[in-house]
């Protein structure tokens, strides 16, 4: 489907999958998000970054309706997503998210853990289930895993396992939360090769990393926030090459070491 | 949470002085369900577990009386599960000349009050001693038997007198009467004090000390299923009086038990008592008997002293 | 020596009809308390606080004399015995239970529950599918520890005039004292084998749990 639809998209206007406006987001007196206008078109990948505290993470959060928001609207596919909302089951349904936290469950082995949610929300049959939830493992590298538990798996194969956990809903959107900030080193990889072929396969997907150069490859458009709102955003060849903002060229810098 | 732990020890001590202490005072407004009119012991337990009368008892046919049942020769049950001994040969007399049926109600040493207090039972007979402090929250029947201290040595050197003692070691267990009674009346006699009785038997047997004084029951029991011992003096000290005991302000049935107590001293029924449940351990002497049993209510020793004893536990 | 075995077995039968009984409300209601004490109210969560720090500071004897005998004081009804036994017992299990499962859930990382809603579970069937199960896997353990305490507890209970097994025990060796002055250590052995009878299966099944869970965890 993501080929002919990228290419329609090309000539038709695309078909925004998230549209955010005005959303505040405080606690407390705090306010982290200040005012966020954006859209996510389908087949796009978008990365967020920004320093720590700025707000990325609670975006996400905040799409998934695991937060309240204060002010503005989100909505997925024209239907707002409301905290706390009966029609919440059904939206999140068609958004997957990926914790940096490992949030398995630790009671189920990594077949059930995928099967749980499509035979319990979705009422697809085991046998369907079963066959997917495979496949899925399968091309993340992880089919003989299947009846391990996660207490049996590395860090790396957890979150691969968790995005086919989230994968198996057929979800509109991706939400990947720093997936890899708690892994080791040699772990990263693996993971983001996934989400890497993931992305070629025209998944749309908003991602929040610290990993500039997985950034740089993945994404289709870089949003640069700071102090809760959007300073710069773009294509990554232009963003990372020529920030158009001292902020942003601030941050960039940290990540370039110099002798 | 310190808070917390406060509010919980309030309400526990609470709690804790509203049972373990009884209501001697009265603290509590209920009211008892029946009336006793003709009592006049109006200021003590309002205990609204309400005590049965004679009438109430033979109406129902049936007497509950609390005996202990592992304090062997007194109260205990024997290896066919039958409900033996001093006590409760005279429990059975009694539900016979009521003409009840008998139920026993195995207490402890540390429920009895209680047991009469919320009149779960009618009657305890469980080797239970007469004491002032006692006296405030059960009335007493007239004595069935008494026990007084007893001293047991080695046969080698049989200590007879407290005369014998004089510079010599006693050993005695803490807070009971023998403890109390030697500090005060020889001074000149070491003590020797343990926390447990076993601790007490073992030192004896190792010769730590010279003799053992405990009540005379205790020690004439011990002596004779440990040979090479001998009980040299076998009633010291005032002797204490164990009596049937009933609900405070139980009239009725105190007044039966008194009558019951004097009639049976008129057949010599605690002598028959001793002779059926007691000579087995104390021996058919009429030393020992006379120095145990009790009949017709009349205690030959003064026993008005016996208020310092504080043994509120065993026999 | 007369029939003393069987006196002894059904002493054990009145400990364990009591224990079983008690662990059974325990159960029951200390999951509603639990249910109860992982409430934000704050009023709720002290009240449930005071209920349990009461109950862990006194001992089991004094409840056993409030209940058999101060309820009687205070209002005339009478309890029976057991009924007084089961009812402290209950008291207590409920208040242990109820904090075991306030701590069970606790326990759970709270993107347990995050990523149970992202996948779309509503509450109902989160609780069942996620939560539940590894609270109960948390629990059981622990559970049994309480139930085999409140096993080993009912030995007080002579105090009110039950018979259970170690009261048959001390009649057992006070009846043979004169005879026997050994039989003791005889007598505490067979109960001790008793006891471990009922005690040890339980202890194997809480390994047992202990095991699976550092399996999957």
């Amino acid at each position: 489907m993501t080929e002919q639809e990228q290419n329609a998209s090309a000539a038709n206007p695309p078909e925004h999958i998230i549209d955010i406006s005005g959303l505040v987001k405080s606690f407390g007196d705090n306010v982290v998000l200040d005012g966020i206008d954006m859209s996510v078109s389908r087949g796009e990948v978008v990365v967020l970054i920004g320093p720590s505290g700025c707000g990325k993470s609670t975006l996400l959060r905040c799409l998934n309706g695991l937060e309240p928001i204060q002010g503005g609207s989100i909505s997925l596919h024209g239907e707002p997503v409301v905290y706390g909302s009966k029609s919440l089951y059904k939206i999140r349904q068609k958004i997957g998210m990926v914790f940096q936290s490992y949030d398995l469950f630790p009671h189920l082995t990594v077949l059930k853990n995928i099967m749980l949610s499509p035979i319990k929300v979705q009422k697809r049959s085991k046998e369907d289930t079963e066959k997917e939830a495979m496949e899925l493992l399968e091309r993340v590298g992880l089919a003989d895993k299947a009846k391990s538990y996660p207490s049996e798996l590395s860090g790396g194969q957890k979150q691969r396992v968790a995005i086919c956990r989230s994968l198996i809903m057929n979800p509109e959107i991706m939400l990947l939360d720093e997936i890899t900030a708690a892994l080791d080193p040699e772990m990263v990889h693996e993971v983001l090769n996934v989400v890497l072929d993931l992305a070629k396969n025209g998944t749309t997907m908003m991602i929040v990393t610290h990993e500039m150069a997985f950034a740089e490859a993945v994404a289709d458009r870089i949003i640069f926030l700071d102090g809760g709102s959007i300073i710069e955003q773009g294509v990554p060849s232009e963003f990372f090459k020529r920030p158009q903002t001292e902020r942003a060229e601030r941050f960039l810098k940290t990540f370039t070491y110099s002798k | 949470m310190k808070f917390t732990k406060m509010i919980s020890a309030v309400f526990a001590a609470a709690a804790m002085t509203l049972t373990m202490a009884g209501c001697g005072n009265g603290e509590s407004g209920s009211t008892p369900a029946n009336s006793n009119a003709q009592s006049n012991t109006s200021e003590t337990s309002s205990a609204s577990g309400s005590f049965r009368t004679v009438d109430q008892i033979k109406e129902s046919g049936e007497i509950k009386i609390g005996v202990f049942s592992d304090k062997n020769p007194f109260g205990y049950v024997d290896n066919d599960g039958k409900y033996q001994g001093y006590d409760v040969y005279f429990a059975e007399r009694i539900a016979k000349d009521l003409d009840v049926k008998l139920t026993l109600v195995p207490v402890e040493a540390a429920a009895r009050v209680e047991f009469l207090e919320t009149a779960k039972v009618d009657i305890v007979l469980a080797n239970f001693t007469v004491t002032d402090e006692r006296k405030q929250k059960v009335d007493f029947a007239p004595a069935y038997m008494k026990v007084a201290l007893g001293v047991v040595s080695p046969d080698s050197a049989i200590i007879k007198s407290v005369d014998d003692l004089k510079g010599k070691t006693l050993i005695v267990v803490k807070g009971t009467t023998a403890e109390t009674y030697f500090t005060e009346n020889a001074p000149d006699v070491k003590l020797q004090k343990y926390d447990e009785y076993n601790e007490a038997y073992s030192a004896l047997q190792d010769g730590r000390g010279n003799a053992f004084s405990t009540d005379n029951t205790e020690v004439l029991a011990w002596a004779k299923s440990n040979p090479g011992f001998t009980v040299g003096i076998e009633s010291l000290g005032s002797a204490d009086a164990i009596a049937p005991a009933v609900t405070k302000g139980n009239e009725t049935l105190l007044k039966w038990l008194t009558d019951e107590i004097t009639a049976l001293g008129e057949e010599q029924f605690f002598h028959k008592d001793y002779d059926e449940t007691l000579a087995d351990v104390y021996g058919a002497d009429e030393t020992y008997k006379e120095n145990l049993v009790v009949e017709g209510g009349k205690m030959d020793t003064s026993s008005e002293t016996a208020s310092n004893s504080d043994k509120s536990a065993s026999a | 020596m007369g029939n003393n075995f069987l006196r002894l077995l059904s002493g054990l039968w009145v400990t364990v009809r009591i224990s079983l009984i008690s662990i059974a409300f325990s159960l029951v209601l200390g999951t509603l308390l639990g249910a109860v004490m992982t409430s934000k109210n704050k009023v709720v969560k002290v009240i449930c606080r005071v209920y349990l720090e009461i109950v862990r500071i006194m001992p089991q004897l004094v409840w056993l004399f409030i209940v058999f005998f101060g309820v009687t004081r205070l209002t005339g009804a009478n309890f029976g015995g057991e009924t007084s036994a089961v009812i402290v017992f209950t008291i207590w299990g409920a208040a242990e239970m109820g904090d075991l499962v306030r701590g069970a859930f606790q326990a759970i990382p709270k993107h347990q529950f995050e990523s149970s809603l992202s996948l779309g579970l509503t509450k109902p069937q989160m609780y069942l599918n996620i939560i539940f199960p590894q609270a109960l896997r948390n629990l059981l353990p622990n559970v049994i520890n309480l139930a085999t305490r409140m096993i080993k507890t009912t030995a007080l209970v002579s105090i009110i005039g039950i018979t259970e097994v170690l009261k048959v025990g001390k009649q057992i060796i006070d009846a043979n004292r004169f005879e026997f002055p050994n039989a003791a250590i005889w007598v505490y052995a067979a109960i001790f084998f008793m006891y471990f009878l009922i005690c040890f299966p339980l202890s194997m099944i809480s390994r047992a749990i202990v095991k699976k869970q550092q399996r999957s965890e």
